[in-house]
This record gives structure tokens, C-alpha cells and sequence, in this order.
């Protein structure tokens, strides 16, 4: 019994860690370029999508782990440069306007390309089976995408906090004028954060297709999903990603236990009960 | 006062289209679709074009009007007005909870706020599948005639008698939203859209009347759900799908915010586009992704905008102006 929830508790984080990469990276993008991406889940089906192609293709996950998510970013960087950026001085109603439009242009396009029925992927030969602890067994691919995202989340960690790159990022969320004005190029940042953050969608995407596969329409559920955990962490914060992030996938993964039909609807109402105590999210400024 | 009489000249084009469509369409029923997304657009106009506000919370609110509508003719046995009036009253009592809760944020915020409690409601139509009928959705759903005490007035088994049921309902519901928006609640929500702290203040409690506004868009976004699910005797899922709310607000702006006949080009357009371009080619919703990006670029103003900006090149901006609200 006890093992059945330590299982639920690693399948809750592994889950978490997917919710924390996508929120993670609608919270880069908010920050920065104070732009709400609602095209953010079609980028991760897209992420999911390619991770199958590309196993198809070369039969490498690795190569899908690392190309599906740059194959994404660089989509994202000529989006922006084609469209996005003559949106920025728009109203928010506009952004959404035209990122729900990409986000239909994706799924629809999605469905020519790779047909109306979701593919399954299968988990990579070198991850399958699984690890023992003593008595306790635990699959290998999802041992790997703990690890492997917690690892993703570090680098990010240290990109944003340690270097030049991340300092420009959180000058920018707090004035971009007068870091434009001190001579960064401040169009560049934002296509270079528009990429990043949507990369990691794209990420989040080819991480979660070996267990959930790929399908047309997972965008919306995605894009609901992140909503949530960024509501509840508070939007324009790394560590309210992360613990929206893990709390939502924790929920998630040990109401499926109890009560398995419910465990969508158990996220939503944890985050109705958060907005009601915290308005502002658990870390969210005022 | 031209503009308080209940007969202008707007309310007269709109009386004219709602006996033309009909005649024009192929069908009764394609028609009667169109005023019910107008109407569900209308109100959607009212929170996003007058208020600010932009809800993605329209698909719970109409899916909210499907479903208990249906359940009370299924299994309460109610008629068709009762039908309606407990749909209505469902719908405002969600959005006024699903406002109050939002509210509490504005800008973006606001807007995830709302859109993550439309999922909450989708997951809970999908969880209590014994009543929703899950992903199959709602069948067998009734269209009683229309009856008052027990005698029946209108038969609406007829598709012209139904269309003609809806337009009324719509002509009903617009010559209010007119009235509502021409009152000094409709110019305080316009003061709270173009400058909410200015509106406080002034002295104005601006979260009272956001949440009015909640209560009267989610009310008659019910109703227009109860409608559908008349028209098609069928409740789906997807009546409370994100999908349905991207729908109500798409149409919204591309008819064309915070103008009274925007609703209705943008539902028209849309839906007919709808039903002649899904026969030709399944996957239309891509030119409609399209259009939205062009809408952005180019036609910030929607199709309503266009048309004003078309009758100003032609010389016609005294009346332009004056169609205005």
C-alpha cells in the first residue's frame, strides 16, 4: 500500500515536472514581453508530434530529445519575427486573437499532416522496464524524465539567475525601455525569449509523448493546464511554476488512485480553492 | 432621444434581417444557428466590448443553459418556458460565482482565471457522465411546444416556427442590450473599460457592476444554450468545450466589439462560413486560424469596422456615425 503511494507520488512529480516546463515557459514569455501566448499547448502537441516523427525517421529518442524541442524553438523565433512582434502594441485582446489563430493553424495543420487519430510513441528501447529499490519497482523512462527534467529546470535556473542572457531577461520584465536604452538589442531578447519559452513547451512536449502519445487536440487541455499552475504559483515566477507545477501533478496523479474519472476535475477545484485563500497565487506579487 | 426609442433605425435593420435570414439561408434551422451563437456573442459583447472584460468563460455558461435545460425537460418534465427560465437562472448564478471569483484580478490574469474555470466546468460535465452523458453527450433532448398554464399557443415541432420562436427571443434580448447599454449602467461599464481606476475614483464601485455584468451575459449566454440544444436535440460535449468558448469570442471580435450589430455579422459570418467551407474541405477551421491573423494585421476594427470604414469612403460617415450606439 504504501509503495502504491510512494509510485503515485514519483508518477506525480515525473507529471509535474511536464506541467512545470510548460508553465515555465508562458511565465519567460509573460514576463518579458508582457504577451500571453494561447498558442503555448499547440507548440507542446507540436513538440509531441515531432518526437514521433523523428523516432520514426532515425529510431533515436535521444535525437528526438534533442532536436524536437529546437525544431519547435526555431518555428516559434520565425513566428514571432513574421507576426508576433508586430503585435506587442497591441491590446491583450489582439495577442490572444492572434495566438489562438496560430493555435488553429497548428492543430488543423497537425491533422493534414499526421491525420485526425492520435499516434502512440513508443518508450525508447534503453528506458523500457523497470528500476528495483529492494522491493519497490519503478518504470525506467519515468525515473529518466524526473531526473532529466529536473536537470532542464537547473540549466533554465542557471541560465535565468547567472548570466547575461538571464539578466537581460529579468531587466527587461521590470522596464524593457531602459534596457533598450542601455544598448541591448531588446527585439532580439524578446525573439531569443519568445523561442526559449516556447522551446520548452516543445520540450515538455517530446518528454510526455512516450507516455501520453500525441494527439490533434491536446493543446487546449495543455494550454488549460498551464493557466492553472500559473494561477496558482503566481505568473512571472520561476519557483511558483515549479511548486504550481508539482502541486498540480501530485493532485493529478494520486486522485487518479482514489478516484480516477474525477482527477481532471480534482486540479481545477485545487486551484479554485488557492484563488479563493491566495488571489494572487502562492507566489504571486500584488 | 432618437437613440432610447425601441424603434430606430439599428433595431429596425435588425428587425428586417431577423425576417430576411430565413428567406436568404437554405434553411430554417441554419438561421435559427446563427441568432443563437449572435445572441451568445451579444453577450459576450456586452462583458468584452462595454466592460473590458474579456471571458473565455462563454462556452461554460452555454454549456451550463445545454445541459440543465435539457436535464429539467428529461427528467423534471419541464415545458419549454420553464425550460428556458431554469437555464437562465443556472447561467447567471455560475457566472456571477465564476465572476466574483475573477474579478479579484484584472488584465491577463482575469482572462486565465476565466478560462481555467470553463475547464473546471468541462471536467465536471465529463466526470458526471450518469447525468451529461459524458463524451456522447446529452440525446434525445426535446422541443416542447410553446404552452402557458397547460395550453398550447405556438407548436414548434415545425423548423420556421422554431426560427421564428428564436428570432423573437433575439429581438427581445438585443432591443435590452440595447437599452442596458444606452443606460447609465452601460456608460459606467464604458468608463470602467477605458479607465477603471479613474471610475473608482469617481466614486463608481466598479466590482458591483463587473459583476452585473457577469450575471446578465452569463444568463442570456444560457439561454442561447438552451436554445441550441433545442434546435439540435442534442446536448454534446463540446457545448461546454474550450472550443465553444474560442468560438463565442471569435465571433465577437470579428463582428466587431463594443457595437450592437458586430454579434450578429461576426455569428453570421462565421457559422455560414462554417457550413459551406466544412462540406468542401474538413479541415476549414485553418483558414479560420488564418483569418484571425489577417483580422489582427489588418482589421483591428472587425468586419463591423470594416463595413463603417467602407460606408466613410463612400461618403456615407454622418450615417456611420450615427448607427453608432
Amino acid at each position: 500500500m504504501l509503495n502504491l503511494y510512494l509510485f503515485q507520488i514519483l508518477n506525480g512529480l515525473g507529471l509535474g515536472m511536464i506541467y512545470f516546463l510548460i508553465a515555465v515557459g508562458l511565465t519567460i514569455i509573460f514576463g518579458l514581453l508582457n504577451f500571453v501566448n494561447f498558442a503555448h499547448g499547440a507548440f507542446f502537441m507540436l513538440g509531441a508530434y515531432l518526437c514521433y516523427t523523428l523516432l520514426q525517421l532515425t529510431g533515436a529518442y535521444w535525437v528526438a530529445l534533442i532536436a524536437g524541442p529546437l525544431i519547435v524553438a526555431g518555428f516559434a523565433w520565425m513566428v514571432e519575427k513574421v507576426l508576433i512582434r508586430h503585435c506587442y502594441h497591441l491590446p491583450h485582446t489582439f495577442h490572444i486573437l492572434i495566438t489562438v489563430g496560430i493555435a488553429l493553424i497548428l492543430q488543423e495543420g497537425s491533422i493534414l499532416v499526421w491525420g485526425p487519430i492520435g499516434k502512440s510513441v513508443p518508450i525508447p528501447d534503453m528506458l523500457q522496464g523497470v528500476i528495483t529499490f529492494g522491493k519497490f519497482a519503478y518504470p525506467k523512462y519515468r525515473l529518466f524524465l524526473i531526473m532529466f527534467s529536473a536537470v532542464v529546470g537547473f540549466v533554465l535556473w542557471v541560465l535565468l539567475e547567472r548570466t547575461r542572457f538571464g539578466a537581460l531577461v529579468r531587466a527587461g520584465s521590470e522596464n524593457p525601455e531602459m534596457v533598450s536604452l542601455l544598448g541591448a538589442d531588446i527585439y532580439r531578447l524578446f525573439s531569443l525569449t519568445f523561442a526559449l519559452g516556447v522551446g520548452l513547451a516543445g520540450l515538455a512536449g517530446v518528454l510526455s509523448a512516450p507516455l501520453r502519445g500525441a494527439h490533434p487536440f491536446m493543446g487546449p487541455e495543455v494550454l488549460g493546464l498551464a493557466f492553472v499552475v500559473v494561477v496558482i504559483g503566481g505568473m512571472g515566477s520561476f519557483t511558483g511554476a515549479l511548486v504550481g507545477g508539482l502541486i498540480i501533478g501530485l493532485v493529478q496523479s494520486l486522485m487518479s488512485t482514489i478516484w480516477p474519472q474525477g482527477a481532471s476535475l480534482m486540479i481545477y477545484a485545487a486551484m479554485a480553492a488557492v484563488i479563493f485563500l491566495r488571489p494572487y497565487g502562492l507566489f504571486g506579487r500584488a | 432621444m432618437r437613440d432610447s426609442m425601441v424603434f430606430d433605425r439599428m433595431t429596425l435593420a435588425v428587425a428586417v434581417i431577423l425576417a430576411a435570414l430565413p428567406v436568404l439561408l437554405p434553411s430554417a434551422s441554419l438561421a435559427g444557428e446563427i441568432l443563437i451563437f449572435a445572441m451568445a456573442a451579444l453577450a459576450c459583447n456586452l462583458l468584452l466590448g462595454y466592460g473590458g472584460l474579456l471571458s473565455f468563460g462563454q462556452g461554460l455558461f452555454f454549456g451550463v443553459g445545454s445541459y440543465l435545460s435539457a436535464l429539467a425537460m428529461i427528467h423534471g418534465g419541464a415545458g419549454l418556458l420553464s425550460a428556458l427560465l431554469i437555464a437562465m437562472a443556472a447561467g447567471a448564478a455560475v457566472a456571477t460565482l465564476v465572476g466574483a471569483m475573477s474579478i479579484r484580478r484584472t488584465g491577463i490574469y482575469f482572462v486565465m482565471l476565466t478560462l481555467a474555470f470553463s475547464q473546471m466546468g468541462y471536467f465536471l460535465a465529463y466526470t458526471l457522465s450518469d447525468w451529461t452523458g459524458g463524451d456522447n453527450g446529452l440525446l434525445d433532448v426535446p422541443r416542447p411546444d410553446l404552452t402557458l398554464f397547460g395550453v398550447t399557443l405556438v407548436p414548434l415541432g415545425n423548423p420556421y416556427a422554431f426560427y421564428t420562436f428564436i428570432a423573437v427571443l433575439f429581438f427581445i434580448v438585443f432591443v435590452g442590450a440595447k437599452r442596458l447599454i444606452g443606460s447609465p449602467f452601460g456608460s459606467t461599464l464604458v468608463a470602467i473599460r477605458e479607465n477603471e481606476n479613474r471610475a473608482l475614483a469617481v466614486g463608481y464601485d466598479t466590482r458591483h457592476f463587473k459583476l452585473l455584468a457577469f450575471t446578465l451575459s452569463g444568463m442570456v449566454t444560457a439561454l442561447a444554450g438552451a436554445l441550441y440544444g433545442m434546435l439540435i436535440n442534442f446536448v454534446p460535449l463540446s457545448n461546454i468545450e474550450l472550443s465553444m468558448s474560442d468560438n463565442i469570442v471569435i465571433m465577437t471580435i470579428i463582428g466587431g466589439t463594443g457595437s450592437l450589430l458586430g454579434p450578429l455579422l461576426g455569428a453570421g459570418a462565421m457559422v455560414i462560413l462554417g457550413e459551406v467551407l466544412s462540406d468542401i474541405w474538413p479541415r476549414w477551421m485553418l483558414l479560420l486560424g488564418v483569418g484571425l491573423i489577417l483580422i489582427v494585421m489588418f482589421l483591428r476594427g472587425g468586419l463591423w469596422g470594416g463595413v463603417e470604414a467602407l460606408a466613410a469612403r463612400f461618403g456615407l460617415q454622418r450615417a456611420a456615425k450615427e448607427e453608432r450606439p
